[in-house]
This record gives C-alpha cells, sequence and structure tokens, in this order.
C-alpha cells in the first residue's frame, strides 16, 4: 500500500465516519424521549406504601409454578434494567413461562427519605409487600426473586423470616464482600477497593451533606469502572448502531436505564457502604437489622444463586460464598456467562437466565394441572 | 413635684451618653468588620498575581484563610464573612485537589501511548507492512488504554488523589450550606438542617405508628384465635386496599 493509498484510505474512513455522525444527530433530533419505552410489561398498582409500590403483573400463559414470585430489585439503578424492552426483558420471559411475578418498586427516594435504613426496606416494605401478596393469593409464603442489592435484601429477609419464604432466589447478589481479593481478573471489584479506600467519615459526610448518595455520584463510579467504554460510548459506538434503527433504539432504552439511576436514601447507604462493603458484616454474621442480628443459617427454604461470570460490579466470588453459609441444604448456584448488566439485557443471555429460573422452581413448586 | 421631675430627668441626661456609646461600639465594630473584609480583596489578589496558573500550585493561600476564619469568634460581626472565606478556602483546596487528581489520571495515557506504538510497529513489522485500518487499530488501542487506566485506578495514588478530592469537594459543598443556612435563617426561612430534622422526626414517628399497628393487629389476631366467633369482622389496616 502506497502513501496515496493509505491517505485515500483515511480521507474515504472519515468521510464516512462523519456522515454517520451527522445521521446520529438527525436521529437524536427526531426521536422523543417518550419514544423510548422502558418497563413496559404491564402490570398493576396493588398497594402504595411512601414512595414504595407493590405491582401485580398481568399473567402471560398458564401458571407452572403454584407460590407466587416477588421481584426486588436494588435501590442502586431501578428494577426497569429486568424490563428493558419486550425481546429482552426477564419480567416478560418469566411470564411467559407461566410464573406469577409481583414486582416492588421503591420509587425515587430524595432527601425525605434519607433517615430510611435497611430496616425499613427489609423488615417494613418487603415485610408489608409479603403480606399483601399472602392476603390476596391466599399462600402463606412467597417466592422472592432478588437483584442485586434487592438480592442482599430478600436475603436477609428470608433469615428473619423464614417462615414466610417458599424459595429464595437470588441472582447477581454480593453476599461477602470481601471475596473480591480472590478474583485475579484486573478489572473486576473496583468497587469493593475503592469504597475501602474511603474512611467511614468520607461516607458519614456524603450523605449528611448530600442526605443521599446522590444517583449521578454512583453513575460516575461505574463510569469509571468501564473507563474506555465510557469514553467511547456516544462516538465510535454510536457510529456502529446508527445505520441499524433497532440498534439505535436499544442504545437509547439502555441510556434511558442509566439515567434513571435514583438516589440511595442516606442511612440505609451508611449500612450498604460502611456496614458491607467496609466491615463486611453480612458474611461475618454481624449485621443487625431492626435488633435482630441476620444469621444466614437460618435461611431453611431452597435456594437458587445465579451469578454472571464476568461481573465487574459483583465479582462471583462475592455472590458464591452463600452457598457455605446459609442453613439450607437445597441449595443450587447457576454461573452465566455474561456481565452484570449483560445478564439481563444482551441478546445472548436472554431466555438462559430466565428458563434457570423457571426450570428450578418447577421442579420444587410445580402447579398441579389445571389450577391455577 | 420637682424631686419626681428630677428622678424622670436624671436617665433622659444620661441617654445621650449610652446612645453615644452605642453608636461609638457600633462604628467601630463596622470598621473591624469593613477594615477585615477590605483586608482580604489585595491579599488574594496579590497571591492571584504571585502565582497566575491560579491556585492550584499549593495550598498555603487556602491554609492562611483557613487560619484566619477560625479564629475567635465575635457574636455581632463577622459572621458571613467568616463563612464566605471559608467556602473561598475550600474551593481553593478543592482546586489543587483536583489538579493532584488530574495529574494521577493522566499518568497511564503516556505508557498506553507507548505501548500503542509498540504495538503497531509490530503489526506494521517497523512500517514494511501497511498500517491496520482505522477500526482495527483503535480496537487496540482501546484495549490498551483499558488496561493501563483500570491498573492506575487500583494503585495506592489514585484511591488518595480520589478520597481526597471526594473530601474537599464536601467540605467545599459543606461550607457552601452554612452559608446558605444563614441566609435562610436571616430571612426566617427554613434551612436543609430544618427539613432533615423534620424528615428525622417523620420517619421515627411512621416507624412507631407501624410498630404500634403491628402489635394491635397480632393481639386481634390472637383475641381471634383463642376466641373464635362465626362472622367476626377482619378488622386489620393491613386488609385495607391500594395504600397504606
Amino acid at each position: 500500500m502506497t502513501e496515496d493509498d493509505r491517505a485515500a484510505r483515511f480521507f474515504r474512513d472519515m468521510v464516512a465516519n462523519t456522515e454517520k455522525m451527522v445521521k446520529a444527530t438527525q436521529l437524536f433530533g427526531q426521536t422523543r424521549d417518550e419514544d423510548v419505552a422502558i418497563g413496559t410489561t404491564p402490570k398493576h398498582l396493588v398497594m402504595r406504601r411512601d414512595k414504595v409500590e407493590l405491582f401485580h403483573y398481568e399473567p402471560m400463559a398458564e401458571a407452572t409454578a403454584r407460590t407466587p414470585v416477588l421481584l426486588a430489585y436494588g435501590l442502586i439503578g431501578r428494577y426497569t434494567m429486568a424490563d428493558l424492552q419486550p425481546d429482552r426483558s426477564l419480567v416478560r420471559n418469566l411470564l411467559s413461562k407461566g410464573l406469577d411475578l409481583w414486582l416492588i418498586d421503591w420509587g425515587q427516594p430524595g432527601r425525605t427519605e434519607r433517615w430510611l435504613t435497611i430496616d425499613d426496606y427489609v423488615d417494613d416494605y418487603i415485610d408489608a409487600a409479603v403480606d399483601r401478596i399472602a392476603q390476596e393469593t391466599g399462600h402463606d409464603r412467597v417466592t422472592l426473586l432478588g437483584i442485586c442489592e434487592g438480592g442482599v435484601f430478600t436475603t436477609c429477609y428470608a433469615a428473619l423470616h423464614p417462615e414466610k419464604v417458599k424459595n429464595l432466589v437470588i441472582t447477581i447478589t454480593p453476599i461477602d464482600f470481601h471475596a473480591d481479593v480472590k478474583d485475579k481478573a484486573a478489572h473486576h471489584g473496583f468497587l469493593n477497593i475503592w469504597t475501602r479506600s474511603l474512611d467511614p467519615e468520607d461516607i458519614d459526610n456524603l450523605v449528611d451533606t448530600y442526605g443521599v448518595v446522590p444517583g449521578e455520584f454512583m453513575s460516575s463510579v461505574f463510569s469509571m469502572m468501564t473507563p474506555m467504554r465510557s469514553l467511547t460510548k456516544y462516538n465510535v459506538d454510536l457510529i456502529d448502531v446508527v445505520d441499524d434503527e433497532a440498534k439505535f433504539m436499544n442504545f437509547l432504552r439502555m441510556e434511558k436505564w442509566l439515567a434513571d439511576r435514583p438516589h440511595h436514601p442516606g442511612e440505609a447507604a451508611k449500612q450498604w457502604l460502611k456496614e458491607l462493603y467496609q466491615e463486611n458484616r453480612l458474611a461475618n454474621g454481624n449485621f443487625v437489622l431492626s435488633g435482630r442480628t441476620v444469621d444466614l443459617k437460618s435461611i431453611t427454604a431452597p435456594v437458587l444463586n445465579v451469578f454472571a461470570l464476568d461481573d465487574h460490579i459483583i465479582p462471583p466470588d462475592c455472590s458464591r460464598a452463600l452457598g457455605a453459609k446459609i442453613g439450607s441444604r437445597d441449595y443450587t448456584e447457576i454461573p452465566l456467562p455474561g456481565g452484570h448488566v449483560g445478564l439481563f439485557v444482551s441478546s445472548k443471555s436472554q431466555g438462559k437466565l430466565s428458563q434457570s429460573i423457571t426450570d428450578w422452581l418447577v421442579a420444587r413448586d410445580a402447579n398441579p394441572v389445571g389450577e391455577t | 413635684m420637682n424631686e419626681k421631675s428630677d428622678q424622670n430627668a436624671a436617665p433622659s441626661d444620661k441617654t445621650p451618653g449610652w446612645a453615644d456609646l452605642w453608636q461609638s461600639f457600633s462604628d467601630s465594630s463596622k470598621q473591624i468588620a469593613e477594615a477585615w473584609s477590605s483586608s482580604m480583596a489585595p491579599f488574594m489578589l496579590a497571591r492571584l498575581l504571585e502565582h497566575p496558573q491560579g491556585f492550584a500550585a499549593g495550598n498555603e493561600m487556602s491554609e492562611a484563610i483557613e487560619k484566619m476564619a477560625q479564629g475567635p469568634r465575635l457574636a455581632d460581626v463577622w459572621d458571613i464573612d467568616r463563612k464566605m472565606a471559608l467556602v473561598f478556602g475550600a474551593w481553593m483546596d478543592m482546586r489543587q485537589k483536583l489538579a493532584s487528581y488530574n495529574a494521577v489520571t493522566a499518568a497511564p495515557w503516556t505508557e498506553a501511548a507507548k505501548r500503542f506504538m509498540e504495538a503497531m510497529s509490530a503489526v506494521t513489522d517497523n512500517g514494511n507492512k501497511p498500517p491496520p485500518d482505522w477500526r482495527e487499530a483503535f480496537a487496540k488501542w482501546s484495549e490498551i488504554s483499558n488496561e493501563e487506566l483500570i491498573r492506575n485506578q487500583r494503585s495506592d495514588g489514585f484511591l488518595r488523589a480520589q478520597k481526597e478530592l471526594l473530601q474537599s469537594g464536601l467540605k467545599l459543598r459543606g461550607r457552601q450550606d452554612d452559608v446558605g443556612e444563614a441566609a435562610a435563617a436571616m430571612f426566617g426561612i427554613p434551612g436543609r438542617k430544618d427539613f432533615d430534622e423534620v424528615t428525622r422526626q417523620l420517619t421515627e414517628l411512621r416507624r412507631e405508628v407501624r410498630a404500634l399497628s403491628h402489635q394491635v393487629n397480632a393481639q386481634q389476631r390472637a383475641a381471634r384465635s383463642t376466641r373464635p366467633r362465626a362472622g367476626d369482622p377482619v378488622a386489620s389496616s393491613e386488609n385495607q386496599p391500594n395504600t397504606q
């Protein structure tokens, strides 16, 4: 290849990329926020308690598992990750496989929720939701399906209220917050390292100053964890998707979910960052909620633990730790390929997660034929 | 009558003396406050001229302001000035911490550029083969940069710089809030601390009400189970539809 050929190729590429960026600008101009819909699977409101809402999803298939399933996401990010779009939706996949699905939505906490603790989320909001589902369905126990921080909440609930939990399913959930040191992958576990690098007083100051851990603050920490991806998503990534409308809309839906990052209630954030990330109390057996120690040995319900093998936010070993600590003899681990978010939204993982959960539940809790 | 008049006259004779004294105190307080305030401007200007690149070079000035502002308080003067000075000091401190942070975060790019050049030399066999197209080259650049940036993020230097930047940012925000609180108090408007106090009381009150509600429901359930009667109403706040 001569110098002239190289120069011609350089200019050709530059013109093509410029044209794509112009096209991207036009597409942005033509698309309205309301065109980018996420969390659209039909559901109806059953109960509201403060800003927390309990929803019941409309069934999509004949019931396969008997017990209602309560889905609980964490306070970092929103549940819409599990229902990003119709063809990439854990929620829709579970419904189509015959599960009776309920959702607890924490809403948008602000400074008003500064004083809420994890005790409130576990012993008040989740407990009230479980009681309400029991009241609505006639079941005295429910299956809990926790995601990330929501998995910690549901694990604590299962330990403190074992009589109300039929099965516990957790996904991408940290249990041993110091197990990241076992993970050799350089891009795994920065959140653990970063949190431990802070003084406990820094976390107190952050919460006392803002009343919350601001969603924007957490977003910036997450962006740091994938540095080049964060730097290239509005240029190179956009060039890659601009010619395909479906891909462009997928990109915008993911952006909408990322932008919709709520503030984390202040006192709960202190517990999350100091007592769990720094002091590792849940794994050490000295995490106390509502005056009671969360003893993981008290978990006697069957447990399914699903984690992502390339999870850079919750390294797999942090999740795996649960197996050795619970009282239940029925414990299953399912490691799946993919990352923290990719497990739920990537086209490759679609179906695997929901199929694993449904198969596991039906094996333990099959609905008798003809019963709804 | 005269005696009474004399008694009345006596304080009024003294009034101008007290008024003069008060006026004198007031004037001198104002002069002190003005002198203190106006002394800051030339001082800051002088330091700015000494360091045309800004305050990032060091934090001597923020330390000096801190020392002055942390001095003994007087009841009726200086407070807002003192708070403003503290904000300014915190801002300068944060600028310095930001400069340190930027220096730490800039370091891996040099190493990434060096490694990328080596990688490209290998691909092109030191210029004997054509360079890869932009996508291939960019993928390599992205991979190398990502590795270097992540390696840097896990270093003690990065973590320390980031922590210090966070601490200084929070200090600045806290001091800005203090000015806001003082301004709100001046106009009789509730401030952030008042709001936090109200929400704390509300949260605690809600917990107490819910604990009592649970207690009552448990007692009712226990009573029903010991004295079952046909047609008992299911009296419980947990049975209320839709909202609680």
